[in-house]
């Protein structure tokens, strides 16, 4: 059993019945005896080591795994290793020998198509595939053939320039140097520079911390919590404990330092502590010889639960005599910010209208293409390393040497490369078992969740719940405006109390008001923890103003972006925290954007009141709308769209 | 049928940490080869701050991007620089760095000028070149002078910058605070198109104009505001994560639906580049205040369209199509504007 560990290492051995498999990959002969239950995305990654093809999400939705099997393009997370026997695999890696980085690589690279980069080896193969089969490609085919890859971060945009570039380089159409650098300027600020880290990215050179190995390492899995609120009677790991290649076991009581850790307020143990506040909370961390006898531990600890009463609604919550989650936050208030400028209530009394509306957003998932992952070692100086995409490795170093109850410089974060984070990986949810792993069992530990353990276990965007009432002039202009926001913020705090106070400040948004009250009120209740999401609140609050505000020139009828000129903040504006502002470019924004797009002034719904139509239809910067094949035939609801245009299943043999 | 219409909506942003003291530093020091290091804490997380500090360490230093050489991410190596979020990279770091580098060019121009024997305030350098103002013999690569100066005068030109951005914490009972330096302002249109038989709806173009500040990347900044206009697209139609007592029932993407490349609206970004007054180098950020307006901007496009006003996120198609049926049965005239009731 050690002997394959001691050749280099293979991801599960011994225990499950092996397959031989004889392959080209990359234009080289492989011969390898891998378990019989890989894929071939397990084959590439963890037996070849060929890792510039990821795995974003393991079940043929995004796309990052996909590789050519016999010059066709297949999702290779869905493809069980045995199909490649006999046959030719391409990856990323080797996309381009000769040349190092093949011509839509180079375009990817010009055009500013990678951000975190991760689904860019996907992209690249999809797109090496939509044009090898139609060198033609047109933007709407091209749209169709990377409609199966899943891009968070670039929109997509950049990315489909770049497969148009391309293309048009490879037919003729535009001469090879538009792939060139932009002539030097006098400055460099202010330059299209291309992007440094854009080659590794669109080559798959660059490393995440999935594709790191180290000798001797470990792999971890993690019992987590079925229940959304329950206390921990008994665990009983001894059966797990008995398994060969079973390293260490920890639980809260493993931790030797201060075993409370967050954002704002330090409510968050490593692992559970007595008692579980939502499903997925870490209960037991496994670290094993292979990631097979890890996941065969983890499903032999048998913990007991006594449930406990949950709360799932936040205004439940609130209530006097609901169920404590946190010992501290009375009514389980996690966080109330108030705003008071002015005389609200004198001020609605003097409008001439008063608009009223309630506003609901939901929980979001970051769906970062990269699940969370992270290795973690001790060094020969006995500094433990932490290598993970933590957004704050300046906070996670503090947090993790109170957890291990270490000087800080004996602790050690490295941010690897981050494959898209939009404030969820600013949370430490998994850093300290990786780093007590390590210190338990001197050997290097590497922990990779699965996209299902990354949806279940990070945050989200906090859900608001808004009241809004608004109180006008007939002119349009707003004397008054009340918010009060419920948001939950989930079993733990993380970023609640900023966000919170995000939330809060600019709500009312970029205007100038007199009287101002908002109320944001964040809550604990036994869902998933919610936390730090781009634009922190922000997004929530400023939603229901800008919605509410076309409501109110509905009201009016009003142009909405009349009204808003009227009330936008301007040069020495005071904001609604009572902060001087100097100079306010808010105005300026508004008659750009309305120029930009070709704004016709009037009443929202015109046509449905009577009044002639917009003119600013089919205005340069929209797209004609998308009728799937071609244009040819009428949209279909996005359901069934869907399946049309992800390759499903796609069998190789 | 399928209706077209339009919506528009504003948003702000104050840029860089909440009511906390926000710093971050760097270190500079001028290497052999007239190239660059640069030592700070930054954290690239996608946006592309990378190449963005080394465009302006290579403005700063005289040399090119590629001449510089950035160690960052390693707490154990670098100095604190803090997290990447809150739009504050760019701000932050961006500053920071200029900082470090107007203190290593500083002594770099001040031993030059000693060497030459004029001003140091005659000393220029641009892309790896170094001459004095008003010579024509006084010139040499970064290399050479930076081997001149280590050899002949023995000296190492180092820097340090460390930038800092103070705030005032609210106060709890009405808020009052500055929470923020800079703010960042932002307008966005949107156009969409409403199946009214099946509720579907495409977004078919998004306007977006922010202040960004002085721009350092052009591409990155509308990267930037694409990409936020994307996930802005899947919050406003698609996106939700749903628990069913605490468990979710959307557990993967099959589930969780994200926009794919044949959801997307063109982009227009149009960026409004006044340097920002209050800091050194005059720059702001992007990454969050793009997302703020285009949300609202659909949903208002919405209602433009076809009379329905979606007040939950997100607007599927089934409850696009429940707020059509609501209103159709309820044999309502199409809402009229209370401007009348009220005059
Ligand atoms: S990892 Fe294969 S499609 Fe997502
Ligand atoms: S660049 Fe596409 S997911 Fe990040």
């Amino acid at each position: 059993m050690s002997d394959t560990l001691l050749d280099g290492g293979t991801l599960a051995e011994g225990c499950h019945p092996t397959t031989e498999i004889n392959a080209t990959v990359n234009g080289r002969k492989v011969q390898r005896r891998v378990p019989n239950h890989y894929r071939v995305i397990d084959f590439v990654r963890e037996e070849l080591k060929l890792t510039g093809n990821k795995e974003g999400c393991g079940a043929g939705e995004c796309g990052t795994c996909s590789m050519f099997v016999d010059g066709k393009l297949i999702k290779s997370c869905l493809a069980p290793v045995q199909k490649i026997n006999g046959c030719s695999v391409e990856t990323i890696d080797d996309l381009d020998r000769d040349a190092g980085m093949s011509l839509l690589q180079q375009a990817f690279h010009k055009c500013g198509a990678s951000q975190c980069g991760y689904c860019i080896p996907g992209m690249v193969m999809a797109a090496t595939s939509t044009l090898r089969r139609n060198p033609g490609a047109s933007r709407d085919e091209i749209k169709e053939g990377l409609g199966g890859n899943i891009c968070r971060c670039t929109g997509y945009q950049k990315i489909l320039d770049a497969v148009e570039l391309a293309r048009d380089i490879q037919s003729g159409a535009v001469p090879a140097s538009a792939l060139e650098e932009d002539a030097e300027a006098h400055s460099f600020i202010g330059q299209r520079t291309r992007r440094l880290d854009a080659p590794a990215k669109v080559t798959g050179a660059i490393k995440y911390a999935a594709d790191m190995f180290m000798p001797n390492m470990l792999h971890m899995q993690v019992v987590r919590s079925p229940h959304p609120h329950a206390r921990i009677v008994r665990i009983d790991a001894e059966t797990a404990r008995a398994i060969p290649g079973v390293e260490c076991i920890l639980t809260c009581d493993d931790v030797p330092g201060v075993d409370n850790f967050g954002v704002f307020i330090e409510d968050q143990p490593t692992l559970a502590r007595g008692v579980v506040r939502y499903v997925g909370e870490a209960v037991v961390a496994v670290a094993a010889e292979t990631l097979d006898i890890a996941r065969a531990a983890v499903a032999a600890i048998h913990v007991e639960y006594e449930k406990l009463p949950s709360l799932f609604d936040p205004h439940t919550a609130m209530h006097d005599g609901a169920v404590q989650l946190h010992g501290f936050a009375q009514n389980n208030i996690c966080k109330h910010t108030r705003i008071r400028k002015g005389d609200v209530d004198a001020a609605l009394a003097s409008a001439d209208v008063i608009v009223e509306q309630t506003y609901d957003t939901q929980s979001v998932e970051h769906a970062y293409l990269e699940p969370e992952a992270g290795l973690a070692y001790v060094e020969a100086d006995g500094c433990v390393t932490v290598q993970s995409p933590s957004q704050n490795i300046t906070h996670h170093r503090h947090m993790l040497a109170r957890i291990l109850g270490r000087p800080i410089n004996k602790v050690r974060m490295i941010m690897s490369t981050v494959g898209g984070g939009f404030g969820g990986k600013e949370d430490m949810i998994y850093q300290g078992m990786l780093a007590l792993a390590a210190i338990k069992t001197r050997r290097p530990v590497r922990y990779v969740f699965t996209r299902e353990e990354s949806i279940k276990v990070s945050a989200k965007r906090h859900p608001f719940n808004i009241r809004y009432t608004m109180g006008l002039k007939r002119d349009g202009r707003i004397v008054a405006t009340k918010m009060v926001m419920v948001a939950d913020g989930g079993a733990y705090a993380l970023s609640t109390p900023g966000v919170m106070n995000k939330s809060a400040i600019l709500g009312p948004g970029p205007y100038d008001i007199a009287n101002v009250w908002v109320d944001s009120i964040g809550v604990y209740t036994n869902n998933t923890p919610s936390g730090a999401f781009r634009a922190f609140g922000a997004f929530q609050s400023e939603f229901a103003t800008e919605c509410h505000l076309d409501l109110c020139a509905q009201r009016l009828g009003m142009d909405p972006v009349a009204l808003r000129r009227i009330n936008l903040m301007r040069d020495g504006a005071t904001t609604h925290t009572r902060q001087q502002l100097d100079r306010v470019l808010a105005v300026e924004c508004l008659e750009a954007a309305i120029k930009a797009a070709g704004w016709d002034a009037g009443v929202p719904y015109r046509q449905g009141q009577g009044k002639p139509q917009r003119n600013d239809f089919n205005y340069e910067g929209s797209r004609q709308s998308y009728l799937i094949g071609g244009q040819t035939q009428p949209l279909v609801p996005r359901a069934s769209s869907k399946s049309d245009v992800h390759p499903v299943k796609i069998s190789i043999n | 049928m399928k209706h077209r219409g339009r919506g528009v909506a504003c948003g702000w942003y104050g840029i860089a940490r909440t009511a906390a003291m926000d710093r971050a530093a760097v270190w500079v020091e001028l290497d052999d080869g007239g190239t660059v290091k640069i030592a700070t804490g930054v954290t690239e997380i996608g946006e592309g701050v990378l190449t963005g500090l080394c465009q302006i360490a290579a403005q700063e230093m005289g040399v090119r991007p590629e001449d510089i050489v950035l160690g960052d991410n390693d707490t154990a190596r670098v100095p604190e620089a803090a997290h990447a979020g809150a739009t504050r990279m760019t701000y932050m770091i961006g500053n920071a760095v200029a900082l470090g580098c107007r203190e290593a060019f500083g002594r770099f121009r001040t031993a030059m000028g000693a060497y030459w024997g004029v001003s140091a305030e005659s000393v220029r350098a641009f892309a790896g070149q170094v001459w004095a103002e008003g010579s024509a013999s006084k010139r040499m690569s970064m290399e050479h002078a930076v081997h001149v100066l280590k050899k002949e005068r023995g000296i190492v030109i180092v820097g340090s910058g460390l930038f800092t951005s103070a705030h005032t914490a609210l106060n709890p009972e009405n808020g009052e605070a500055t929470p923020w330096q800079s703010y960042v302002f932002g307008a966005q249109v949107a156009e969409v198109e409403v199946d009214d038989d099946t509720g579907e709806v495409q977004v078919l173009g998004v306007w977006a104009a922010h202040d960004v500040g002085r721009v350092v990347n052009p591409q990155q900044v509308e990267g930037q505001i694409e990409g936020s206009v994307v996930m802005a697209v899947g919050h406003a139609l698609m996106e939700e994560y749903v628990q069913h007592n605490g468990t979710t029932t959307t557990p993967g993407f099959a589930k969780y639906i994200l926009p794919t490349a044949l959801d997307i609206p063109h982009v227009t970004s149009v960026l409004l580049t006044e340097p920002d007054p209050k800091t050194p180098l005059g720059v702001k950020g992007i990454g969050e205040p793009a997302i703020t307006p285009t949300a609202a901007a659909i949903i208002n496009a919405i209602y433009d369209a076809v009379g329905v006003r979606m007040t939950r996120l997100p607007a599927t198609p089934e409850r696009v199509m429940e707020a059509l049926v609501d209103r159709r049965s309820a044999k309502q005239p199409d809402e009229v504007p209370v401007a009348e009731a009220i005059s």
